[in-house]
């Protein structure tokens, strides 16, 4: 319960946070995804269920601070949450690289997603946006997620099982 | 029960991930009804004190020193804008004698950014004016220096605006000097192309681009961006336009709507003027009655 409240919190202050101070940390255009880096935080170290239903939450409530297209991060979030928690936990060493490798990959396809659906799958649009800013957002959050991850492992209270799952 | 245990024992991983991904289908095809829209009315609430508390933050000896210059300009802006009056008075006598319509004042209302969008792609603000303002969907949005965007959804006391940064907003724009027009769309930060110029039309870097009022989405003659490239394009029929917005999208914080049109009443201009001098304190009372 203290969990789930705790997450709840996060949540919102991201949300605060990605409506109110994302744009002013961009970097040549480039903003960090901050739910994303939640996300990734959430769900590395647990079921691949438990991302996915992060994911749709967290993307819902993404969704309910855009102008358009509700279900659109929902759709991306629930996808991504899943592989995030899929291949952190089972397949890739646990190290800060890797970690990065895997959030990185994370944003470009979350990306791929929001861009497909948000240009009607206009494949001409979507590879150009993708190629001019995907990128550098990708690195920007894989980045800030690193150290986000980092610093929640340090903080006290956080159990991991001998498995690696929670 | 076999079909159960099948789903939600053996592979409940993947049934959950295909009941997320047919619900986030579910509402990307649902109409906007009440329901989606209460709860973007209480997640436009949520942001209300965070802006708040940061502007109070924000220094006051930078507040005064900032008003101190407004005050200032917005003097001898309504100087230029008297001048400027009287040539509008006598280009409207002109065309009324050509048989064209008398062009109005666009009515400002002025708004509060509360919130920006949580997406990259689809960016939005928050404003903290709504239907009871007046405000309807469809208004274009201006700040400073030019266009920033347009009403997109309207609640009671806040509306939400799509910039121009947003993938899925493109403006008629002509160039100010040689007339040329093109369709503006988004690139990157603060970036923008203009698309459908042809390879023989006069367009210079430094030129602006203003509204073309085309379509009537957007009113005319708004400053759009300035433009900074010209190259040919690969296919030597078009020529890539590069163009920087005339306002930072992602600082902004005061931004006005257009609510409508009106005509001009004689001498507003000097009574808005004394109005800021008499609100102006001691040091401007020298400077009153200057305009009578």
């Amino acid at each position: 319960m203290k969990y789930l409240l705790r997450v709840v919190l996060a949540a919102l202050v991201v949300l605060v946070l990605q409506m109110t101070l994302a744009h002013r940390l961009a970097v040549t255009g480039a903003m960090p995804d901050l739910f994303l880096v939640l996300l990734a935080a959430l769900v590395i170290d647990r079921k691949p269920v438990v991302g996915i239903v992060a994911g749709f939450l967290l993307g819902f409530l993404q969704d309910l601070g855009n102008a358009e297209l509700l279900g659109m991060n929902a759709l991306a979030k629930s996808v991504v949450g899943y592989g995030i928690a899929r291949f952190g936990g089972d397949y890739l060493p646990d190290n800060p690289l890797f970690r990065g490798l895997l959030v990185f990959a994370a944003a470009l396809a979350n990306d791929i997603i929001v861009l497909n659906i948000g240009r009607s799958f206009d494949p001409v649009v979507v590879i150009k946006t993708f190629l001019r800013s995907s990128l550098l957002s990708g690195i920007y959050t894989a980045v800030l997620a690193v150290v986000v991850i980092q610093v929640v492992r340090i903080l006290p209270g956080r159990v991991v099982r001998p498995g690696g799952r929670q | 029960m076999q079909i159960i245990s099948f789903f939600f024992e053996r592979h409940l991983d993947k049934t959950v991930l295909a009941v997320a991904v047919i619900l986030s289908i579910f509402l990307l095809t649902r109409p906007d009804d009440s329901t989606v829209a209460a709860g973007r009315v209480i997640s436009s609430y949520l942001f209300y004190p965070v802006e708040r508390v940061k502007r109070y933050v924000g220094s006051l000896d930078e507040l005064r020193e900032e008003n101190r210059r407004l005050r200032r300009l917005v003097a001898s802006l309504n100087h230029e804008k008297e001048m400027l009056l009287q040539y509008r008075e006598e280009r409207n006598r002109l065309r009324e004698l050509l048989g064209f319509r008398r062009d109005g004042f666009w009515e400002f209302l002025p708004c509060e950014v509360i919130a920006r969008s949580a997406s990259s792609y689809h960016n939005s603000i928050t404003l903290d004016r709504g239907g009871d303002d007046g405000v309807r969907a469809g208004m274009p949005v201006v700040g400073y220096r030019g266009l920033v965007g347009r009403v997109t959804q309207v609640f009671p006391s806040s509306a939400r605006a799509i910039l121009l940064n947003n993938t899925s907003v493109q403006v008629s724009c002509l160039d100010k000097r040689s007339r040329v027009v093109g369709v503006l769309g988004w690139e990157r930060g603060n970036l923008f192309r203009l698309d459908y110029v042809g390879r023989e039309e006069d367009i210079q870097p430094g030129d602006t681009l203003v509204t073309s009022g085309l379509g009537r989405v957007f009113p005319k003659g708004f400053p759009v961006g300035t433009v900074f490239q010209v190259t040919a394009d690969k296919t030597e029929l078009s020529r890539r336009v590069g163009v920087v917005s005339m306002t930072d999208l992602n600082r902004l914080e005061e931004v006005f709507i257009i609510t409508g049109s009106r005509e001009w009443e004689s001498g507003e201009v000097w009574r808005e003027l004394q109005e800021l001098q008499q609100g102006g304190g001691p040091a401007d009372e020298g400077r009153k009655g200057n305009g009578e």
